[in-house]
């Protein structure tokens, strides 16, 4: 293996590092964590709204990184796969908590002006919080995180157009106006 | 709301991270994976994690850790394919979404890049700052390789399927505060596509079920542990088959217990004839974890003499469909179940159900006696056709029940290589079935054959449900072993419904750990209901159980109550405390009964003996010659035991090794008439030399 200094290890991309970390090098691993820790709480937090639920959520899928890490394949993108697991571990702490609609604290909802418009947002949040697991997972992926139909599908291991009928559900059932552009989205 | 609107709420108010939330973490993390890579010196792949996360979809096939080599050679690959341009603008904010003909650059001019890549890094890396400025190329380059990797890679880039279409890379800028690496754009690639399907062995199709390993229990939290024996052997074959065939097993294909039951010990026999079998204890210390010990439990059913074999009224029921045609399937059945006939006897009846589309009869109920004709019914069996395994059954069923015999041997042998694709495919239902025929006194044997489609759940479940073993015959000689040589345990039970209960003693033991036995744990109170099946033994059956048990540092020589459970201030066995590990309670039922009987023995101090060699060694002095360590089948089955958690990750054993193993099975190889022992320790050497993860190139 190359002698990289820690510079040289910080712009090695995703797959580099993965790769390091199989053969055992902390370092890279640490990169690795540090580089996605804000990716990974993000996501945690748009699943539980909810900081320190995210903060635990985001920690156990970095304790489960660990492990893991060696069954990556790069048949994904790094980032994908991380996703997944993020989202796997935010749906088992999901269900052994209480639901998180109870959760919502005052900062989790902060629209800036008008209480009425506080209170439409709650309820909408408290209506995405009630979605069906995969519906919420493909939600907050494709509006959440911009990602397209595509690369959920690979992080859902599904296929595109059910990733869309996902989302159209979630619409629906949120009362969404379709929206003719997004349709045909990835 | 609109679409607009949606968008903000999820994706408004979003915190920023919290820099303690974030190094606590971080350290955890690292610690974990600093216990992952202790864990994966003996480990050869590490927990796969990536089945769990698609454990919702196991269904899908699955390339599974054995393959990882390969998926690692298609990883490389997809490195050298990544050698995608991408470009950082300046003051981008949004997503830049760029197509390049990557790919085709990748393959074409791999070898000159691949040789270039560890420049190009070190070209990036002094050039970070500048990268936020100047649209530059960015090298994702594969970690140079060498010689042979290197040539493979090239082959799997050669191999690889040309991709439909040039990835998407997408640049992203991170919006965090924090972030580690800012002058680094995050390159995320969807390099699906790309990749090659990696040529996966078929060995990842076959199915088997997750169980985690038994965990270990302190005793003062729950003292007592509950399982039904497991006599099946058919997870050994499946291991000796992938093992042969250059493979690494699934870590779910290994069951210990499994392993270890597939050879056959000495144990004791009892000198009651009314009893069919007696526990013999052994208590040694651990060879894998220092400080711990062992309690082994063995027991051996009595053998019925030939003579006295009652009459057997054998259905056979044969999967005929198309997967069924390859040389280690049908051909090998018929060849097997030729076998058995000959140890059959002249008034024994055989009937030959075969299921493929349709059930059909092949040959009613036919004596022994008339060997030809069951041979020239066997000989005209040829495979075709889907898997109707539930009607096959049913016709089954009802052959053995209109040809019942009362005193003899009822049983249905399933010979298949999986699954049951056609009629009841409903697991449950298939098993309730079962279950209800065991009752008519009708039981079920299951032969798993081949590869590739193996359902090894299906016919663990079906035999544990219809009181039989599964077997995997992988080849003549195990057929011979099973059918022939193993016969009488395979057809004749003496117990069934045999559970072990252990009550350890807190003084004593602070923690246990059942090695193996995962599928059959039972819950306490299932221990003296006589409704709850269990296991059954068949004639000259030895069936083995081992706890790893952590003692007590200083055992006390009084305390409170035999083992504490009691909140009663006197102490029900003062006297046992500290001569006993704990008890041993056994029930079965005669093969007819109905009613359960219980044979107990204490666990003591007394039956501890060291894991060595049962010749007394020069300058100790034995009381009684050859019979200082403990017995060849004691140490034997141990390093078998080390040998399947070694298959299975090694979690538990500490410092042991393949060669500790081997030597250990070495020493205890005793006389080895049929030389199972002898290929056991040549199955290790095949493990040990079996690559691991490719990592260490690296």
């Amino acid at each position: 293996m190359p002698r990289h200094t820690d510079k040289m290890m910080q712009n090695l991309d995703d797959n580099q590092l993965v790769a390091r970390a199989c053969a055992g090098d902390s370092r890279a691993f640490e990169i690795l964590v540090e580089r996605h820790y804000d990716r990974m709480f993000r996501m945690a937090f748009k699943w539980c709204r909810n900081r320190e639920s995210a903060e635990d959520i985001t920690q156990n899928a970095c304790i489960k990184l660990a492990r893991a890490i060696s069954s990556f394949k790069g048949r994904a993108a790094f980032t994908s796969w991380l996703y997944r697991l993020v989202i796997n571990t935010a749906i088992d702490w999901q269900r052994q908590n209480v639901k998180p609609t109870e959760e919502l604290g005052d900062e989790t909802v902060a629209v800036p002006a008008g209480v009425e418009e506080k209170m439409i947002a709650e309820e909408g949040l408290a209506k995405v919080m009630a979605l069906p697991e995969k519906e919420k997972t493909a939600l907050l992926l494709v509006l959440g995180e911009g990602l397209s139909h595509k690369e959920v599908a690979v992080i859902m291991e599904c296929k595109e157009s059910t990733v869309s009928w996902y989302i159209f559900e979630a619409r629906k059932k949120l009362g969404v106006k379709t929206d003719k552009k997004e349709r045909h989205h990835g | 709301m609109d679409e607009r609107q949606l968008k903000d709420l999820l994706n408004n108010d979003v915190p920023a991270t919290d820099g303690n939330a974030r190094k606590r973490a971080v350290n955890l993390a690292l610690a974990e994976f600093a216990d992952a890579q202790k864990d994966s010196s003996k480990n050869f792949q590490g927990k796969g994690f990536w089945t769990r996360l698609t454990d919702r979809s196991n269904q899908t096939p699955r390339r599974d850790k054995m393959n990882s080599k390969l998926v690692y050679g298609g990883m490389a690959t997809a490195m050298a394919l990544i050698l995608a341009v991408g470009a950082t603008l300046p003051h981008m904010n949004n997503t830049a979404t760029l197509r390049t003909g990557a790919i085709q650059n990748g393959a074409s001019s791999a070898p000159g890049s691949m040789g270039l890549s560890k420049d190009k890094v070190e070209a990036d890396a002094s050039s970070t700052l500048a990268m936020a400025e100047m649209a530059k190329p960015m090298a994702a380059p594969a970690e140079a390789k060498k010689g042979d990797s290197f040539n493979s890679l090239l082959k799997n880039l050669k191999e690889s399927q040309p991709a439909p279409a040039a990835p998407v890379m997408e640049s992203m800028v991170m919006t965090g505060a924090a972030n580690i690496a800012p002058a680094m754009p995050m390159g995320r690639m969807m390099v699906m596509d790309a990749m090659p399907q990696p040529g996966y062995h078929d060995v990842g199709r076959d199915k088997f079920e997750h169980v985690e390993d038994s965990p270990v229990k302190q005793v003062k939290a729950e003292p007592v542990s509950t399982f039904s024996i497991d006599v099946d052997t058919s997870s050994y074959s499946f291991i000796r088959k992938q093992l042969n065939s250059g493979v690494l097993p699934q870590k779910d294909a290994v069951r210990v217990e499994e392993m270890v039951n597939y050879f056959d010990y000495n144990y004791a026999l009892p000198e009651d004839k009314a009893e069919p079998f007696k526990p013999s204890v052994t208590v040694t210390p651990s060879p894998w974890n220092e400080g711990h010990k062992l309690v082994h439990i063995g027991i051996k059913g009595y053998d019925i003499a030939a003579t006295a074999k009652p009459r057997s009224n054998l259905v056979f029921l044969i999967d005929t469909s198309g997967s069924m045609n390859e040389q280690d399937k049908l051909p090998l059945l018929k060849n097997s179940f030729k076998m058995l006939l000959d140890s059959l006897k002249a008034d024994d009846t055989v009937s030959i159900v075969t299921y493929a589309g349709n059930a059909g009869i092949a040959l009613e109920p036919t004596k022994v006696s008339d060997k030809a004709k069951i041979i020239a019914a066997l000989d005209s069996l040829g495979a075709g056709g889907g898997t109707a395994g539930a009607e096959g059954i049913r016709t089954a069923y009802q052959l053995a029940e209109s040809n019942l015999d009362k005193n003899g041997v009822n049983r249905v042998i399933l010979a298949t290589d999986g699954d049951f694709n056609i009629g009841i495919t409903d697991h449950n239902e298939l098993k309730s079935f079962i279950e209800r025929e065991r009752a008519s006194g009708v039981f079920l044997s299951v032969l798993g054959f081949g590869q590739g489609n193996y359902n090894d759940q299906m016919m663990q479940d079906l035999a544990q449900n219809g009181n039989g073993v599964a077997a995997y015959i992988d080849n003549l000689n195990e057929a011979r072993k099973v059918l022939v040589q193993e016969a009488s345990s395979t057809l004749f039970t003496i117990a069934k419904d045999v559970k072990i209960q252990v009550e350890f003693n807190p003084a004593m033991v602070s923690e246990y750990r059942l090695v193996g036995y995962e599928t059959r744990a039972l819950a306490k109170e299932d221990f003296n209901n006589d409704k709850v099946d269990a296991g059954d033994i068949g004639a000259g059956h030895a069936v083995t159980a081992i706890y790893d048990i952590t003692p007590v540092g200083t055992a006390p020589s009084v305390d409170p109550s035999r083992y504490g459970a009691s909140t009663s201030a006197a102490p029900a066995r003062p006297e046992a405390t500290a001569l006993e590990y704990g008890f041993l309670k056994l029930r079965y039922k005669l093969p007819n009964g109905d009613t359960s009987k219980l044979i107990t023995t204490p666990i003591s101090v007394a039956g501890e003996k060291p894991l060595a060699s049962t010749k007394c060694p020069a300058g100790a002095e034995c009381l009684v010659a050859d019979s200082f360590g403990a017995s060849d089948d004691v140490r034997f089955s141990v390093a078998v035991a080390g040998f399947g958690q070694l298959l299975k990750g090694g979690k538990y054993t500490g410092k042991l090794s393949y060669d500790d193993v081997i030597v250990m099975a070495q020493g205890a190889k005793g006389d080895d008439p049929y030389g199972y022992r002898a290929e056991f320790i040549n199955l290790v050497r095949l493990a040990k030399t079996m690559p691991a993860l490719p990592n260490t190139e690296q």
